[in-house]
């Protein structure tokens, strides 16, 4: 992770003195939006440049949803399946994708393009059934609408 | 000082002393796992909860942990309300918590289950399977750990955090899939104070690899100490068979042995914990023993050895005495009362730090890896380093006492006493060798760097082969009497 | 795609925030400052000392808009001015409230009057440094915040001697990395902290030591979003809009079985029924009102008849038997299984608990457990009861309230659909089939019934 230290120092700019380990998780998420997710070697890095203990990485890691020490799918789908989109059909979206993918939540296509995981509340219940690919949000979506998004990411 | 009110007794309070603290200070244990008088206070057990009676209709109740005291606070800890929380707490702790008792470790000394029985004491409330985790997870060479057991205190993680600083412990995901876990590039074996983590342990996830299955807790009992591993000399308890529990079919050697070492409490000295080295006595303890007075290697009745010794001392010109810094205060007022003026002493090192031993720390670890070197030097000075100068080419007599010295050191020529509770191969080449007792079997004092006197008592008995040193330098000063005229014996 | 733009039907009564069309720039500085933007900063900074602008916002009698409703002023005020220790004010956008997207929409359309109201706040509690805590997954949110950010930078409406009027302040903008249990202001700023998100006891609050001991405030993007409104307008003028005890709007956030769901701004004590049917367009699909969630799956829903009374407010709200909470709407059609619903919503709370404390810790999965098994034809009489065991004894004994709130949600669907639950448990099937939707999108396709995914 060591490129990306010069950003990191541009970073600390903006913090108060004193508050070098708050860098933790911006870091972290910069490491694993620039790898994919974040290895061993990432961490132990990370560690020596903040002066924070190893064991704080360790539990930040594994407490965000978001962090992955694991490379996931070149594209992530991340369904919502809570209250309001299951009220507007959250689970209907689940199983087309998965029938589509030929995968369940938790799991990699055999050729590594897409991952399904199901999420909590994405603050998309006004335009639901949704879902996250990426960071990108998917809202409103229909069979149509899937099947289109599942052909342009295919390419 | 603050008036408050427990179940309607009143009682003082400090300021700033929270309602857990004031209660014990005032002889009221409210029950507690997470609370600790030493670390920080995270109020997640949520058993110390209590109710404060109040004037408002609603039910006013919260973790005492971290509640200050307050003028005319009126605590219940025993309303309907408390005891509900209290027995609704127990539920969840124990919802997933496995019925290991049968062969756990901590059964007999398990907060755990000694607050099942005195708060819920009820069947589980639950119908559907508990959760599992990682049952044998090896934490450290050293500890293993039950993620089923855990309930999630966090002690151990605080008491790395706080109290021996090595970070080592944390955390790791969440809910009910929360693990303790070790920090992925800490050695969890380096940290010297590991082991503390299994007293803290309220229930049985955290256990001493070395000693798994090694004995019930109800079958030992324990004896105050002192730890002979370095200078501070930190007070602990040796836990030992129960008389009325001694084996009788098994290998006797098994109720004189050390079950295992724990920290006993001592503000001037160690505070509430020991170093690994401490849990480790046994070890140090229960190296082959010397139990044979021996002449060049020839077994001898003790008597014949100590009366061989006397004979020695008596017609010695330049005799040198090598002191323990293991020996006990009596010990020394012994020897000194006996040879003070007759032999030139020096203190000895018995032992020196082992490669890759710690030398010194920010806790309780000194460099010095004697108990009682102070308490030796108070008396006699020490051995130089450039031996020679003590032990001149014109030494007749080197009476070595405890182990630790190189025999190749004494002059040719020179005659050798050895007194010494460890057979080493050496002790056969002396003139005289005689067995003598370790700590465990005997009573007496150390003073520590810091001129603390902390006290040791006996747990194990004594081989008649084997002698107290106090009493072997009696029996030779007896021995010198009748030998020579009283004239050149000098009493001190 | 993502850049989706969330409209309104138009609503009566005055409007704060959606009052302007959005456009591909009106989120910018530039439109803003045409609005009428900063000048409430420059009012504060020029003409009011900190300590007034705290007494402004207590005259207003704004309250947090986070779900809880505490008196922004008052909180305000606890923090000792001239104690010479840091002060902090962080902006909570951790929007992960089931229900709730209304501060997504303030982020994404007005990041500017966030930020001015998030200046101003630090002005008035003489921070140097302010937080914007936003949530990993907003991303959109996130860039137009930092454009905004940089943008306010620029015209030096932020860093050192802002508008040359002596006052300096830096605004950190941190993204959380997924936890529903980071909106909780202690986990919040355990985890600016670069730490898990583990929630704290009180005492100490986190106005006397907060982010890393030092006196912290936490406010909600809507909150932090009315002091510009108050400082331009003045407290008088504030207190006409709403009712005397909710002074102001609410931004309401209505989703689930309603004909136009989205983000709607209410002036406090909206007639509830109006709201439903006139402006949100009733039902969806023509379907009839079951119940609703009326602030976020952790408030107690309210049976069709219970909420007909109502008026948009807190007090209302209070006196129906439920809260209004972060005004995240979930709106429930007749023919859906609230046995299924519950189960939705304790697996959210048994995903998102921190793990700390005893009950919430054993108690969520406890509770997910006895529901999957209900649904799964397992059921039995019992279990009622021990759902509504476990509610009690969480709460009021956890460390934050998400161990209450998984409480309140479970046993008020109990309260009002105990029926459904014995009916589970004696047929070992739904009342309804299971059904949680009226029309399925993705019916066609696959059918789903009674399954959960």
């Amino acid at each position: 992770m060591k490129h990306l230290i010069p950003e990191f120092e541009r970073w600390k700019l903006r913090y108060p003195a004193g508050f070098e380990a708050s860098l933790t998780i911006p870091c972290l998420r910069r490491i694993q939006e620039d790898r994919g997710y974040i290895a061993d070697s990432d961490i132990t890095e990370l560690v020596e440049y903040l002066g924070i203990s190893r064991i704080q990485v360790d539990e930040a890691i594994a407490f965000y949803t978001q962090f992955t020490r694991q490379p996931l799918g070149r594209h992530h789908m991340q369904v919502c399946h809570n209250v309001s989109c299951s009220l507007r059909g959250a689970e209907g979206l689940i199983a087309h994708l998965g029938a589509r993918l030929g995968i369940s939540p938790g799991q990699t296509t055999p050729d590594g393009r897409f991952t399904l995981t199901t999420v909590e509340c994405l603050a998309s219940c006004g335009t639901a059934p949704m879902m996250m690919v990426g960071d990108a949000y998917h809202e409103n979506l229909t069979p149509a609408s899937v099947d289109a998004l599942l052909e342009e990411l295919a390419r | 000082m603050i008036e408050f009110f427990l179940d309607g007794v009143p009682m003082q309070a400090e300021e700033g002393q929270t309602v857990i603290q004031a209660a014990r200070a005032n002889g009221v244990d409210i029950p507690h796992f997470c609370w600790h008088p030493e670390l920080s206070v995270p109020g997640n057990c949520r058993i110390c909860m209590v109710e404060i009676e109040h004037d408002g209709t609603d039910p006013w109740f919260d973790i005492s942990c971290n509640m200050p005291v307050t003028a005319g606070l009126k605590v219940l800890l025993n309303s309907e309300l408390a005891k509900k929380i209290r027995k609704d707490t127990m539920a969840f702790i124990t919802l997933n918590h496995p019925v290991d008792c049968g062969i756990c470790n901590k059964s007999g000394e398990c907060t755990l289950q000694d607050y099942h029985y005195e708060h819920n004491g009820a069947a589980s409330l639950s119908r559907d399977p508990k959760t599992h985790a990682t049952k044998f997870f090896p934490l450290s060479d050293r500890i293993m750990l039950d993620n089923e057991r855990c309930i999630m205190c966090t002690l151990c993680v605080r008491f790395t955090h706080e109290v021996s600083k090595s970070h080592a412990l944390g955390a790791v995901n969440r809910g009910d899939h929360t693990l303790i876990r070790p920090a992925e590039d800490a050695n969890f074996n380096a940290d010297q104070y590991s082991d503390n983590v299994i007293d803290l342990c309220p229930v049985g996830a955290l256990l001493s690899r070395d000693l798994l299955d090694h004995s019930r807790v109800w079958y030992l009992q324990p004896t105050a100490s002192v730890c002979p591993g370095c200078e501070r000399g930190c007070s602990i308890d040796i836990w030992h068979r129960k008389h009325e529990w001694k084996l009788t079919a098994l290998d006797p050697r098994m109720n004189a042995s050390i079950d295992r070492v724990t920290p006993r409490e001592n503000p001037a000295v160690n505070g509430l914990w020991v170093c690994n080295k401490a849990r480790d006595l046994a070890h140090l303890f229960e190296r082959p023993r010397a139990e044979q007075a021996m002449q060049r290697g020839a077994a001898v009745e003790l008597s014949e050895g100590i009366a061989a010794a006397a004979r020695l001392i008596a017609t010695s010109r330049n005799p040198v005495a090598l002191v323990s810094s293991w020996g006990s205060n009596e010990e020394l007022a012994a020897f000194h009362a006996a040879f003070a003026q007759r032999l030139r002493a020096f203190v000895k090192v018995d032992h020196t730090p082992q490669p890759g031993e710690v030398l010194e720390d920010h806790l309780l670890i000194k460099p010095d890896k004697n108990p009682n070197r102070r308490g030796a030097l108070a008396l006699f000075p020490a051995l130089p380093d450039d031996v020679a100068q003590a032990l001149t080419p014109d030494t007749d007599l080197v009476l070595v006492w405890g182990e630790g010295f190189d025999g190749a050191l004494i002059p040719d020529g020179a005659r050798v006493i050895r007194l010494d509770a460890f057979a080493h191969d050496q002790n056969a080449g002396a003139d005289v060798f005689i067995p003598v007792s370790l700590q465990t079997e005997r009573s007496g004092h150390y003073t520590n760097f810091d001129g603390v006197v902390t006290a040791f008592s006996a747990c194990f008995p004594l081989k008649p082969s084997i002698a107290h040193a106090e009493s072997v330098f009696a029996s030779i000063i007896a021995a010198l009497w009748l030998t020579a005229d009283a004239a050149s014996v000098q009493l001190t | 795609m993502s850049d989706t733009v969330l409209t309104t039907a138009p609503l009566s009564g005055t409007k704060f925030f959606m009052n302007f069309p959005i456009t591909a720039t009106s989120h910018s500085l530039a439109d803003y400052k045409a609005r009428g933007g900063y000048q409430a900063l420059e009012k504060a900074l020029r003409e009011m000392q900190p300590a007034e602008v705290t007494k402004e916002v207590s005259a207003a009698g704004l309250l947090g808009h986070g779900g809880a409703a505490f008196p922004a002023g008052r909180k305000w005020g606890v923090v000792k001015l001239g104690d010479g220790e840091p002060h902090y004010v962080c902006m909570n956008a951790d929007e992960g409230e089931p229900g709730t997207f209304k501060d997504r929409w303030l982020l994404e359309h007005v990041p500017h009057l966030c930020l001015e109201g998030l200046i101003i706040g630090s002005y008035a509690l003489q921070g140097r440094h302010a937080f914007i805590y936003i949530r990993g997954e907003f991303d959109l949110s996130h860039r137009r915040m930092a454009d905004a950010i940089e943008e306010a930078y620029d015209a030096g409406l932020l860093g050192e001697n802002i508008l040359g009027t002596g006052y300096s302040c830096d605004v950190v903008l941190y993204r959380g990395a997924g936890s529903y249990v980071c909106g909780e202001a202690s986990a919040m700023l355990a985890s600016l902290e670069g730490k898990k998100g583990w929630p704290r006891n009180r005492p100490p609050r986190l106005t006397v030591k907060g982010l890393y001991q030092k006196p912290t405030v936490v406010n909600n993007v809507e909150t932090l979003a009315n002091v510009p409104v108050i400082i331009s307008r003045g407290a008088v003028e504030f207190k006409k809009v709403g009712t005397p005890k909710s002074p102001g709007t609410q931004m309401i956030s209505i989703s689930g079985h309603i004909a136009r769901p989205g983000v709607y701004e209410v002036e406090y004590g909206y007639p509830w029924q109006k709201f439903i049917y006139d402006d949100c367009g009733g039902m969806q699909g023509g379907a009839t009102l079951k119940c609703i969630i009326p602030g976020g799956v952790s408030t107690k829903l309210l049976s069709a008849k219970e909420m007909e009374p109502l008026t948009l407010d807190h007090n209302s709200a209070l006196a129906g038997g439920s809260q209004l909470g972060s005004g995240g709407m979930i709106v429930i059609a007749d023919g859906t299984c609230m046995v299924r619903l519950a189960q939705v919503i304790q697996r959210f709370y048994h995903h998102e608990s921190c793990g700390q404390c005893t009950p919430c810790r054993e108690g969520m999965g406890w509770m997910e457990r006895i529901l999957n098994r209900i649904v799964a034809g397992g059921g039995r009489p019992e279990d009622i009861d021990r759902l509504y065991q476990i509610s009690t004894a969480n709460d009021g004994t956890t460390i934050c309230s998400l161990g209450d709130s998984a409480g309140y949600a479970c046993s008020a669907i109990l309260d009002h659909y105990r029926e459904e639950f014995e009916y589970f448990i004696t047929h070992k099937r739904s009342m309804y089939d299971g059904r949680l939707v009226v029309d399925d999108p993705f019916s066609g396709t696959l059918a789903t019934t009674g399954a959960r995914a």
